[in-house]
C-alpha cells in the first residue's frame, strides 16, 4: 500500500465522518457505499463491496432518535474495506470472502468504538456553543454562526486517522495470513456467508416492519426456491 | 421587509449544515443560528441592535430531524418577517418553533431513518446480485431523489406557509408509505440473506450442505434477534460457529 493510498483512505473516512451527521447526510456515508468506494480508491472493489454489504445489513435498522445516538455504521466499513483491500495488496492477488470474514470480524467492534467517540466530540462541542454565545453578546453574529462550522474539525480528523491506521494496519495483519493453517482459511472463508445470514437475520429485525416475520419466511422460501431451480439442484 | 431570493437560496443551503455544531445540550441551535444569519441583516438592514436581539432569541436549544430543520427554517424565517414588518410578535416565532420541533423530529425518524433509508439501503443489497458495484449507486439515487425533493419542498412550504405546514404534511399520508417501506426492507434482507448462503456456498462444490446449513443459521439469527440477543452476539456467534464447521469439514 501507498502512502497515497493511506492518505487517500484517510481524508476520505474523515469526509465520510462529517457526511454522516454534520452535513448533508445524503447516505454516502452508508456502509454499503462508504465501503465500496473505500474498496476503489484500494484498487478492490470486491472487497469493499463484500465488507459493505454485511455491514449494511448489520447497521440497516440502526437510527439516531432524539439525543440518543446509534452505533457508527460508517467507521466498520471504511476500516473494514480498507483493511480487507490492504490484504489483498499484500498479497498481489485479488482478495477472498475469507479475507473479507476476517475483516468484518475485526472491524465490527468499531461501530460501538465509533459511537464512543462521537459523545466525546460531542461534549467538546460545548465549548463552540459558549463561543458563540459570547460572540452573540459581544454584537458579533458572524463569529456566533461560524463556530458551527469550526465545530466540524474535530470529526474530521479522529475518524480520517482510525481509518488511516486500520489501512496501514491492514498490510502489516495480513502479512501473517500465508502462516494460518489451512482449515482455518476454509472455515473463514465459510465465515462470511454465516455473517451474511446472519446480519440479513439483524436487518430484518431493523426493518420494523409489524409483519416482517411473515414477509421475510415468504421471500426468504421464494428466493431459496428460485435459486435452486436456477442452478439446477431442484428435486 | 422581505427576504431576497438569493438570501433563501444561502439559508437553505445552510440547512445542510444544521447538525455540524451539535452538543448534548445545544443540540442544534448552533446549526439553527448558522443558517438564520444571512437571513438578520436583510429583514433588518439599518437597526443593528434588533439584528442581534433575533439572532440572541434562537440561543435556545434546538432539535429536530435534520431534513425537517429544512421546514423549521423556513417557517422561522416566514415569522420572523412578519416580526420585521411588525404583523407578528416574537411569541409567534417562538411558539411556532416549540410546537413543531417534537412532531416533525418523530415525522422525520419514522419516515427517513426508520422506513426509507432501511428499505432503499437493503434494496441496495438486493440488487448487488445483478449490479455488483453499481448497486450502491442505485440505492444512493434512489434516496436521495425522495430525501432531497423533499428537504426543498419543507423548505418552501415552511416559508409560505409558516405552520400550516403541518396541514400539508398531513397530505403526504407519510404513516401508510412508511409501513409499505419497512415491508420492503424486511422482504429485500430476506431475499439476500438467502442469496448469500447460496453464492457462496457454490463456490466449492465440496460444501454443498453450506447453502443449506447457513439458511438454518439464518432461522436460528432471527429467532434470537427477536429475543432481544444483542446483534454482535449473533453475529460473531454464526461466524464462529461457521468457522469451525469449515475447518473440521
Amino acid at each position: 500500500m501507498t502512502w497515497t493510498q493511506v492518505l487517500l483512505t484517510s481524508v476520505w473516512g474523515g469526509l465520510l465522518a462529517l457526511e454522516r451527521r454534520a452535513f448533508l447526510q445524503a447516505m454516502i456515508s452508508r456502509p454499503l457505499v462508504a465501503g465500496t468506494v473505500t474498496g476503489a480508491l484500494l484498487s478492490d472493489v470486491e472487497a469493499g463491496l463484500g465488507v459493505g454489504v454485511v455491514f449494511e445489513l448489520l447497521h440497516l435498522g440502526g437510527a439516531s432518535l432524539g439525543g440518543a445516538h446509534a452505533d457508527h455504521d460508517t467507521l466498520p466499513a471504511v476500516a473494514g474495506a480498507s483493511l480487507a483491500a490492504s490484504g489483498a495488496l499484500q498479497s498481489g492477488n485479488p482478495s477472498t470472502p475469507a479475507q473479507w470474514a476476517f475483516a468484518i470480524l475485526l472491524c465490527a467492534p468499531f461501530g460501538r468504538a465509533g459511537l464512543l467517540l462521537e459523545n466525546r466530540l460531542d461534549a467538546r462541542a460545548r465549548k463552540y456553543f459558549g463561543r458563540a454565545k459570547d460572540a452573540a453578546e459581544s454584537g458579533n453574529l458572524q463569529r456566533a454562526a461560524r463556530q458551527n462550522l469550526r465545530a466540524m474539525w474535530p470529526q474530521f480528523v479522529f475518524y480520517g486517522l482510525i481509518c488511516g491506521a486500520a489501512a496501514l494496519a491492514g498490510e502489516s495483519i495480513y502479512s501473517l495470513w500465508p502462516r494460518l493453517p489451512e482449515s482455518l482459511l476454509r472455515g473463514l472463508t465459510w465465515a462470511y456467508p454465516a455473517l451474511g445470514v446472519a446480519a440479513a437475520a439483524i436487518a430484518i429485525q431493523g426493518s420494523h416492519a409489524p409483519s416482517r416475520l411473515r414477509i421475510a419466511l415468504g421471500v426468504g422460501v421464494i428466493t431459496a426456491l428460485t435459486l435452486l431451480f436456477m442452478s439446477g439442484r431442484a428435486p | 421587509m422581505t427576504i431576497p431570493r438569493l438570501t433563501l437560496w444561502r439559508i437553505a443551503a445552510r440547512t445542510l449544515f444544521i447538525q455540524a455544531g451539535f452538543s448534548p445540550e445545544a443540540m442544534q441551535t448552533l446549526g439553527l443560528l448558522y443558517a438564520l444569519e444571512p437571513a438578520w441583516p436583510r429583514l433588518y438592514p439599518d437597526a443593528p441592535e434588533q439584528r442581534l436581539e433575533a439572532m440572541r432569541r434562537h440561543l435556545t436549544p434546538f432539535n429536530t430531524h435534520p431534513y425537517a430543520a429544512a421546514a423549521i427554517v423556513g417557517g422561522i424565517l416566514h415569522y420572523e418577517a412578519k416580526v420585521a414588518r411588525g404583523e407578528a410578535t416574537v411569541d409567534d416565532v417562538a411558539k411556532f418553533k416549540r410546537t413543531l420541533m417534537g412532531p416533525l423530529a418523530a415525522l422525520g425518524d419514522g419516515f427517513f431513518w426508520l422506513s426509507l433509508r432501511p428499505a432503499t439501503g437493503a434494496l441496495g443489497v438486493a440488487l448487488v446480485p445483478w449490479l455488483g458495484w453499481k448497486a450502491p449507486f442505485v440505492f444512493l439515487l434512489t434516496y436521495n431523489l425522495v430525501h432531497l425533493i423533499t428537504r426543498s419542498w419543507l423548505f418552501v412550504a415552511g416559508f409560505r406557509h409558516g405552520s400550516a405546514v403541518v396541514a400539508r404534511l398531513a397530505e403526504l399520508k407519510v404513516p401508510m408509505w412508511s409501513n409499505r417501506l419497512r415491508s420492503l426492507a424486511a422482504a429485500a434482507a430476506s431475499g439476500v440473506g438467502v442469496w448469500l448462503a447460496f453464492r457462496f456456498s457454490e463456490q466449492e462444490s465440496s460444501t454443498r450442505w453450506l447453502g443449506a446449513g447457513c439458511l438454518g443459521l439464518g432461522l436460528v439469527a432471527t429467532w434470537l434477534i427477536e429475543r432481544k440477543v444483542p446483534p454482535l452476539a449473533v453475529l460473531y456467534g454464526a461466524a464462529v460457529l461457521a468457522t469451525v464447521a469449515g475447518a473440521l469439514w
